[in-house]
């Protein structure tokens, strides 16, 4: 019964607050992983648009060269270039790179492997994906 | 399949699709950007064989890579036997569908059918 109570389920899921910035990259991950994934479907779908001839495939860009199809295009690039960055740096640490050596757990129970190098790699994420976007704005609008 | 292959897996499908999404949104970059949309761009670069099976890669390790993590969220907010189970072959299904779809558009754009 008391281990039921404990399920907080997606609400757990969702909590950024709790655990610091390794929390919200957590978050992230699986946030923008679900993002790309729905967008993966949608481009899949969409270009299959080409085998029905030219008109199909003119109708179908009038529906995503819109400016919401270019502001949704930007979220998706800076969705892919934090969870790429972000990805390289869970499959490093998972590989012992850079989580520091282990020791006696003293007060106040820091976890060497929660450290400096990877929140500064969290945030180099964060700001790699806002570049990313910048760019693609410039792209996408500035034609 | 251990947990573990299946995360090497993860991996492995995820440092493929990282250089060829870049190889493939270069391929946009290589002229003005609604110009490389055009149709006769497009068909141009199916009908290119490398590119297209450049493709089919990038369309099997994103189906396997994104089907994947969605199972491992999945598994993450409920465990069960009877639910797993579902989870997994759900995903190995939304795979094989995606797979064969996208497949179906780089053959037909490919071959002109």
């Amino acid at each position: 019964m008391e281990r039921q109570s404990n399920r907080e389920g997606i609400k757990g899921w969702l909590n950024p607050g709790r655990y610091g910035l390794e929390r919200v990259a957590y978050w992230l991950m699986r946030l923008t992983g679900l993002g790309l994934l729905v967008y993966f479907i949608a481009h899949v779908f969409e270009t299959s648009s080409i085998v029905n001839g030219k008109e199909a495939w003119q109708k179908m860009l009038e529906l995503t060269q819109t400016t919401e199809g270019h502001i949704i295009l930007t979220i998706v690039i800076g969705m892919c270039v934090f969870h790429t960055a972000n990805g390289i740096r869970v499959m490093l640490g998972q590989g012992g790179v850079g989580v520091g050596k282990p020791g006696r757990p003293d007060y106040p129970y820091k976890p060497a492997s929660l450290n400096s190098r990877h929140k500064l790699c969290i945030l180099a994420s964060i700001g790699l994906a806002a570049l990313a976007m910048m760019y693609g704005l410039a792209v996408l609008f500035g034609e | 399949m251990q947990e573990s292959v299946i995360m090497k897996i993860h991996y492995g499908t995820a440092l493929g699709a990282v250089v060829l999404v870049a190889i493939h949104i270069l391929f946009r970059m290589t002229q003005n950007f609604s110009e490389s949309l055009q149709y006769e761009s497009v068909i141009a670069n199916y009908h290119f064989l490398p590119y297209a099976i450049m493709l089919e890669l990038i369309l099997i390790l994103l189906s396997v890579h994104g089907f994947n993590g969605l199972r491992v969220i999945l598994i993450e907010l409920k465990q069960g036997v009877g639910y797993e189970k579902a989870v997994n072959y759900g995903c190995i299904a939304g795979i094989a569908v995606l797979v064969a779809y996208g497949s179906r558009t780089i053959l037909m754009a490919g071959f002109g059918m």
